[in-house]
């Protein structure tokens, strides 16, 4: 039994090891900015995918706001660099401790009831904090310039202040940060909270009479979502050096990150991860080769790839691939003996 | 001392009175089964015990402690656990996983979750079914899931809503020698059920509630004869004077 899993769970873990390799090596072989820019944005992508998916792929709840953290998280480093000169490196994790708060407030009341009103609250969140934001020039002394956005000063090379001339820095800075909410996520999964998170998902009921304080656990995740999501958003403005609230709070850039989430398969660690490899460079390609001539048609190309998914794969692009290396969960693995020929588990991993 | 102290209970949905003045008490180490007909109120009792809703009014104390109108997972963390009447695995977690889920109750560890689970999966002979996935179970098995699980948050009261229900006679049996080994294990047992056999088999003491009303307590000999009873269950015409 031990003896079949194990050479398939070597293999598994074989291939994201290659592709992480490969990744790392990237630099030295892509001469080409561009290149680099495209695998920097899928990173990014995979990133806020990853982050949304510690909520939404676990607990079953829909977020169509996360955007709006994102945001929040790109504004406070960037404003706290202008105005007082903070280094991004601390301003965003002020940035992503706002989000946290925010995240929690909009999450609370909605957690206490079971339906669609978390969907529908984020959407009205992130929408309302864009429209603001669009048009305010200026609060309370501090300059939010409206639809027109913010600047980041260049400083030239200057790492402290998270600037490089560069894109390979920004580009193994991303990395670092995809790996550690693949990390974080894939403890999460194996813990107590992660059990708690997919019970919560399976049957709110059941889990209740279980001792489990939903309301206490959903919050959990989404404070830790929020958290991770506004540390992005404070990246994107870094590599960027632009913001505005048309790209970084928008409802596009919301419905984005959950496709991926979606269609590369939610509640796994590797899905998210999955879908913005697929969907970015889809996006990315379709907006290049056709964008001038037929506008708005990768939106319907992801139209298409989420109609199919949720027809075919529902749980996921990571679903097929996961049953072909018969992969072990974060839960439960079979001790010899134990599962014999009944083991038809097809784990949450 | 009693384990359980139900006190003047009323839960009433609208103008439909479900639950009116229960009350009873529940010594350690007893199986109590609640029967009457169908809407009797037998559920809402049991939500009502198990913190799924508030009473309108009356008290329920566990050993001692008011637990009146605490939340569900307050009452868990009380030693209370229930199964549900439509059994609600997690249908994509397996049946370790879901018996983990309840193993998690007492320590945080995976690892002292999954013995714990292992433990209760031997006990309740579902250790070869461990890695199925639980939506894969059949219905009588997805009942046992469900006990399962609140086994592994180990608790002092058991609540039972209807787990023979469906079940073919050769699994309702196995599930009364189940019971009985729960109960043998020092677990205090309050059950619903419509199969008759099942109740007057296990249960010390029958409590019957028709129209949310209390009709008869006692043991389930005595509570069978009960005229009250029969004339709830049957009707009055089919209840002859002295042949009952």
């Amino acid at each position: 039994m031990s003896a079949h899993i194990r050479p398939a769970r070597a293999r598994t873990y074989a291939i994201p090891a290659v592709v992480l390799l490969l990744l790392l090596l990237a630099p030295a072989v892509i001469r080409n900015e561009y290149y680099l820019h495209v695998l920097v944005g899928v990173l990014f992508s995979a990133y806020l995918a990853s982050a949304w998916n510690i909520v939404c792929g676990y607990t079953g709840q829909l977020s169509l706001g996360h955007a709006a953290l994102c945001g929040i998280g790109g504004y406070i480093s960037t404003l706290l660099f202008i105005n007082i000169g903070l280094s991004p490196w601390v301003g965003m994790f002020l940035g992503a401790s706002c989000a946290t708060a925010a995240g929690v407030f909009v999450g609370y009341p909605c957690f206490r009831l079971r339906g669609p009103y978390f969907a529908l609250t984020t959407i009205a969140f992130a929408e309302i904090l864009r429209i603001w934001v669009d048009n305010t020039e200026e609060v309370f002394g501090v300059e939010l310039r409206g639809a027109q956005g913010i600047m980041v000063p260049l400083k030239g090379q200057s790492p402290w202040l998270f600037q490089f001339t560069s894109k390979v820095p920004y580009y193994y800075i991303i990395i670092a940060m995809l790996l550690v909410v693949m990390a974080v996520t894939f403890w999460m999964e194996r813990s107590r909270m992660g059990f708690y998170l997919k019970a919560i998902r399976a049957d709110q009921d059941a889990a209740e009479a279980l001792g489990i304080n939903s309301t206490r656990y959903l919050l959990t995740a989404m404070a830790l979502s929020s958290f991770l999501t506004a540390l992005g958003g404070s990246f994107y403005a870094q590599y960027f050096r632009y913001i505005n609230p048309e790209r970084n709070m928008g409802l596009d850039l919301s419905i984005e990150v959950a496709l991926m989430g979606i269609v590369g398969g939610q509640g796994t660690v590797l899905g998210p991860v999955l879908g913005a490899f697929l969907l970015t460079p889809a996006g990315e390609i379709s907006r290049g080769f056709l964008g001038g001539k037929l506008m708005g048609l990768h939106l319907v190309i992801y139209g298409l790839v989420l109609v199919l998914a949720v027809l075919f794969l529902p749980k996921g692009l990571i679903q097929p691939i996961r049953q072909f290396f018969r992969r072990d969960s974060g839960g439960a693995q079979g001790p010899p003996g134990t599962a014999g020929r009944q083991d038809t588990r097809a784990p949450a991993a | 001392m009693a384990l359980l102290e139900v006190q003047g209970i009323n839960k009433a949905f609208g103008g439909l009175q479900a639950v009116k003045d229960l009350s009873f008490t529940l010594m350690p180490g007893e199986i109590l089964g609640i029967i009457g007909p169908n809407g009797a109120g037998k559920t809402t009792a049991f939500n009502v015990i198990a913190g799924f809703f508030p009473p309108d009014s009356g008290t329920i104390r566990f050993k001692g402690e008011n637990i009146t109108g605490l939340r569900p997972w307050d009452i868990s963390h009380r030693k209370i656990a229930r199964t549900f009447q439509l059994s609600k695995p997690f249908g994509d977690l397996s049946v370790l996983e879901n018996v983990m889920v309840g193993g998690f109750h007492h320590q945080g560890s995976r690892a002292a979750a999954r013995r714990k689970a292992e433990e209760v999966l031997q006990f309740v002979g579902m250790a070869h079914q461990a890695f199925i996935e639980a939506h894969n179970l059949t219905a009588t098995d997805r009942k046992r899931l469900e006990l399962a699980r609140c086994l592994a948050t180990a608790p002092d009261l058991l609540l039972l809503d209807e787990v023979v229900a469906g079940a073919t006679p050769a699994e309702a049996a196995d599930m009364m020698d189940l019971i009985r080994r729960i109960r043998d294990g020092g677990v205090t047992i309050l059950m619903v059920e419509h199969v008759m056999r099942v109740v007057m088999g296990l249960s010390h003491r029958v409590l019957v509630l028709h129209h949310g009303v209390t009709i008869a307590t006692g043991e389930p000999r005595a509570v069978s004869r009960d005229p009250t009873v029969l004339k709830a269950y049957l009707g009055v015409q089919h209840v002859q004077p002295g042949n009952p």
